[in-house]
C-alpha cells in the first residue's frame, strides 16, 4: 500500500501549534472534518475514546492516533509535525512532535490495519524521522511520506 | 619394556577414537537439528557403527565399564535434573508427578512384564524386571527432545513431565535392582525381603540425598573457594552423595537428585556457572552413555529379539504407558488431551538401556534378553515418539501459540548482592527487544558491548543485532526476560511494525472489536491480564504472545503476576493470510497434526477444547 492512497497533499499540516495533547487531537480532528465532510467533533469523541485505551503514542516522539468513522468511505490519513513537542502518554514518556492521524471506515477490515502497520514503518525508519523533522514545507512533507519504500522488510 | 610401551600406544589409540567418536558425535548434532532427528538416537547409531558389525568393527562387551560410565552418567544426569527443579514453580504438580513417578511406573512395569512374558516365556519375576528395565520415562531424552523442539508447554504439563522424568530414574533403578536380587536370590527371597530392601533403598537414598544437599549447599557459601572450582566442587560432591549412599545399600540415584534438588531450590553461591557447568557435563554424560550403549549392542543380535521386541516397544507405547498415566492422573484435573500427550511423551532412553545392563553385570540367567529387548524397545520410543513429539504437542494443543527459541543467557552472580544479578543477552534479528521502544521497568541496563567495545547504555542508543546487552534484574525473573531475547517466529514471520500499548484490564473483546479482529473462543469476555493468565497458566514472561489474526498482544510490562501493558503488534503481511496456511495443509507436519487432533477428538468428543 502506497500512503498516497489515503494522503494527499492537503492532508499535511506542516507546523501545527498546540499547547497539550487535547488541543492536539481537537487540531487534527477539525483539519480531518474539512477533509472528509464529517463533524469534526465526531473524529474527536472518536480519538479521544480510543487514547482513553492506551495512548497511541509510539515512542521517539511519534504518535498514531486513530479509530473507526461509521459513516467514512475510505480510510483517510493525516499528518502533522508539531512546531513544539507535547505530552502525550507515550509508551516512552517522551514528548510527541510527529504525528499521523488514521481514520477507517467501521467495516474497513484488512485496510484499517494494513495502513496502520504502513505508517508505522514508515514512521520508525529513522533517516525518514530525521528528515520529516527538518522540513517545514507541506511539499516537502508529502513527498517524504509518499516516497516509495526504499528497502522492503530483509526476510 | 616393549610391553609397556605398546600398553601405552594401546591406551593413546583408545582415547583417540573415544574422542573422535565424541567429536562425531557432537557434529553430527548440527545436521540432526537440521533434520529434526532426536539427537540421542543419532549418538546411538554412531555407536552401533562404531562397533562389532558397523564399520568400525569394535568389540565392545565391557559390560562392568558400561556399568561405570553409565552410573557416573546417571547421576550427573539427575544432579542435574534435581538442580533445575523449581520446586515453587511446580508446587500444584508436585503430587500428580509424584503418582506418575512410582506408581506410574509400577504399572508400566507391571502391564509391560506381563506382556513380555507371554510373548518371551519368561518368567514372571524375570517378565517384572523387562518391565521395570523399559518402565522409566527418560529425564534427559524428554527434557532434551522438548528443548531441542522449542515446545513450550502449559505449565501443568511440562511441570508434571519434568518432575515425573527426573524422579522415576531413581525408582525404577531401584525397582531393577530390587527385581535383579529378587531372582538371584531364588526361592529363599520372602515377601518381606523385599519390603525391608524397598525401604531401606528409600529411606537412606532419601536421608543421604537430604543431608549431603545439606552440605553442599553449606559448604558452596561458607568456603572460600578459587572461583573455577565451585562448579567442579558441586559435581564432585553430588558423585560422593551417589557413592555414599549406595555403599551402604540406599538409592544413590535418589540421593542423587534429591540433593541437586535441594541445591537448586537455596540460594547458593556461584551457582549460575555451577549451572552452566552442568550443562556441559549432562550433554558429555548423554554422548558417552549414547555411545557406550550403542558400541555395547551386538545389532546382529537385535535381530532374533526384533519381532517380540517390536511388539513389546508397541505395547508400552500404545497400552502400558496410557494406562498408566490415565490411572495416575484421575484424581486430579487434567483434561484428555493433556493425558494423551503426556503418555506419549513416555520416552524411553539410555536409562533403560543402562537398566538393561545391569541383569548380564549382575550374572542373571538370560540377561541379554533383557539387554536386546530394551535396546529395541528405546529404538524405537526414541525413533517413533522423539520425532513426533513437537507434531503431537501441535495437534493435541498442549503447546502454547508460540514456541520459544533458547536464548543464550548469561547469568553473571553478584557477591555481595541477593536478590539482583546481572544477566546477558545476545542480541539477534527478529527478537522482540528489537522491535520495542523501551525496556521493562524493572530492569536496569548496564552496558552493551559492541564490536569488542563496551558502551555504556547512553553511548549505546539503540541495540543492534551483534551486541551484547547486560541488565541488573531481580534474579527470580532473569528467566522471564528470555523471550524477549529470543528469535520469534512471529517476528520473522510476521514482521509486526506498529506496536499500540494497552492495559492489561482492558477487555479483549472491546479491542478486537476496534480493530476488527477476532478473540479465540477460550478467550471471550476477558480481559488481556485474564487471557495471558489463561495461556500462560499463571506463569507470564514478557513477550509473551498471543495471536489475533494479522495482529498480536504481547506482553509488555509485567507487574507483579499482572500484565500491566500489552502491547497490540499489528503484521506487515503483504502475503494474503491464506497462502501460509495453505502451505501448512499440504505439508506432512501439518497433516500429521491434524491427525492427532481428530484422534484426541474421537477418543474424547464431549469435552470442549483446552484452547484454540
Amino acid at each position: 500500500m502506497n500512503l498516497a492512497e489515503i494522503v494527499d497533499s492537503q492532508s499535511v499540516l506542516p507546523s501545527l501549534k498546540v499547547q497539550n495533547k487535547k488541543q492536539l487531537l481537537q487540531e487534527v480532528a477539525h483539519a480531518a472534518g474539512k477533509l472528509t465532510a464529517i463533524d469534526h467533533r465526531v473524529i474527536f469523541e472518536t480519538l479521544l475514546q480510543r487514547e482513553k485505551l492506551g495512548s497511541t503514542g509510539l515512542g521517539h516522539g511519534i504518535a498514531i492516533p486513530h479509530g473507526k468513522i461509521p459513516t467514512l468511505t475510505r480510510v483517510y490519513g493525516l499528518f502533522a509535525r508539531l512546531a513544539a513537542p507535547v505530552e502525550f502518554d507515550a509508551v516512552d514518556n517522551e514528548p510527541v512532535d510527529l504525528v499521523f492521524l488514521l481514520l477507517a471506515p467501521e467495516h474497513a477490515g484488512a485496510d484499517h490495519l494494513k495502513a496502520l502497520a504502513r505508517i508505522s514503518r514508515l514512521l520508525r525508519d529513522h533517516d525518514v524521522v530525521a528528515k520529516l523533522r527538518g522540513t517545514d514545507t507541506a511539499e516537502g512533507l508529502y513527498a517524504i511520506l509518499t516516497e516509495p519504500a526504499a528497502t522492503p522488510h530483509a526476510a | 619394556m616393549a610391553r609397556t610401551m605398546e600398553q601405552i600406544g594401546l591406551i593413546n589409540l583408545g582415547l583417540l577414537f573415544l574422542a573422535v567418536l565424541i567429536l562425531v558425535g557432537i557434529a553430527s548434532s548440527l545436521i540432526a537439528t537440521r533434520f529434526g532427528a532426536p539427537l540421542l538416537l543419532v549418538f546411538l547409531i554412531i555407536g552401533m557403527l562404531a562397533g562389532e558389525d558397523g564399520p568400525g568393527g569394535i568389540v565392545f562387551n565391557d559390560y562392568r565399564l558400561t556399568y561405570l560410565i553409565g552410573t557416573v552418567a546417571l547421576a550427573v544426569i539427575l544432579f542435574d535434573g534435581g538442580l533445575r527443579t523449581r520446586l515453587a514453580v511446580f508446587r500444584g504438580s508436585l503430587l500428580p508427578a509424584s503418582l506418575l513417578a512410582t506408581v506410574g511406573v509400577v504399572i508400566t512395569a507391571a502391564l509391560t512384564g506381563a506382556v513380555a512374558c507371554l510373548v518371551l516365556g519368561l518368567s514372571w519375576l524375570q517378565g517384572l524386571l523387562l518391565g521395570a528395565v523399559v518402565s522409566s520415562t527418560d529425564a534427559a531424552a524428554v527434557f532434551f527432545l522438548m528443548r531441542a523442539g522449542g515446545l513450550q508447554l502449559r505449565r501443568r504439563v511440562a511441570a508434571a513431565l519434568e518432575i515425573e522424568s527426573g524422579t522415576n530414574d531413581p525408582f525404577a533403578v531401584f525397582l531393577t535392582i530390587v527385581l535383579v536380587e529378587l531372582i538371584m536370590l531364588g526361592a529363599q527371597g520372602s515377601s518381606l525381603d523385599v519390603v525391608i530392601l524397598l525401604l531401606r533403598q528409600v529411606v537412606i537414598g532419601t536421608v543421604a540425598g537430604l543431608v549431603g544437599g545439606y552440605l553442599l549447599v553449606q559448604g558452596l557459601n561458607r568456603m572460600a573457594l578459587p572461583s573455577g572450582l565451585h562448579p567442579l566442587f558441586a559435581i564432585t560432591a553430588a558423585l560422593a552423595i551417589y557413592a555414599a549412599a549406595a555403599a551402604v545399600e540406599g538409592s544413590g540415584f535418589l540421593a542423587v537428585y534429591l540433593a541437586g534438588l535441594v541445591l537448586g531450590n537455596r540460594p547458593a553461591r556461584a551457582f549460575p556457572s555451577i549451572l552452566s557447568f552442568h550443562d556441559a557435563a549432562t550433554w558429555l554424560c548423554q554422548i558417552l552413555m549414547f555411545l557406550v550403549l550403542g558400541l555395547l549392542v551386538t545389532p546382529s543380535k537385535l535381530l532374533g529379539y526384533l519381532l517380540p521386541a517390536f511388539v513389546i516397544a508397541v505395547f508400552l507405547i500404545v497400552i502400558a504407558r496410557p494406562v498408566a498415566v490415565w490411572l495416575c492422573l484421575l484424581p486430579f484435573r487434567f483434561t484428555a488431551r493433556e493425558k494423551a500427550f503426556i503418555s506419549w511423551v513416555g520416552l524411553r532412553g539410555a536409562v533403560s538401556i543402562f537398566l538393561a545392563a545391569i541383569p548380564t553385570l549382575s550374572g542373571v540367567a538370560n540377561a541379554e534378553v533383557y539387554f536386546n529387548v530394551a535396546f529395541v524397545a528405546v529404538f524405537i520410543s526414541l525413533l517413533v515418539q522423539g520425532w513426533t513429539l513437537t507434531a503431537v504437542a501441535r495437534g493435541l494443543d498442549v503447546a502454547l501459540t508460540e514456541t520459544a527459541a533458547e536464548t543464550q543467557r548469561v547469568e553473571i552472580d553478584l557477591p555481595g548482592q541477593t536478590n539482583l544479578e546481572m544477566v546477558g543477552f545476545p542480541i539477534i534479528e527478529d527478537s522482540p527487544i528489537l522491535t520495542r521502544p523501551d525496556l521493562p521497568s524493572w530492569i536496569q541496563p548496564v552496558m552493551v558491548a559492541r564490536q569488542e567495545k563496551v558502551l555504556t547504555w547512553a553511548d549505546a542508543k539503540a541495540l543492534n543485532p551483534g551486541d551484547y546487552a547486560y541488565f541488573l534484574v531481580p534474579t527470580e525473573r532473569a528467566q522471564r526476560l528470555d523471550r524477549l531475547f529470543a528469535a520469534s517466529d512471529a517476528i520473522h514471520s510476521h514482521h509486526p511494525v506498529a506496536a499500540f500499548n494497552f492495559t492489561g484490564d482492558i477487555s479483549l473483546d472491546e479491542l478486537a472489536a476496534a480493530y476488527g479482529l477476532s478473540v479465540p473462543d477460550d478467550l471471550r469476555g476477558l480481559t488481556i491480564t485474564e487471557a495471558f493468565r489463561l495461556r500462560c497458566e499463571d506463569r507470564i514472561g514478557m513477550g509473551d504472545r498471543i495471536q489475533l489474526g494479522p495482529a498480536s498482544l504481547t506482553v509488555h510490562e509485567l507487574e507483579d503476576e499482572d500484565v500491566k501493558q500489552a502491547s497490540l503488534e499489528i503484521d506487515e503481511v503483504e502475503l494474503p493470510v491464506a497462502s501460509t496456511s495453505a502451505l501448512a495443509e499440504f505439508s506432512l507436519y501439518g497433516r500429521l497434526q491434524r491427525f492427532v487432533a481428530q484422534l484426541a477428538e474421537r477418543f474424547n468428543p464431549t469435552k470442549p477444547s483446552a484452547g484454540a
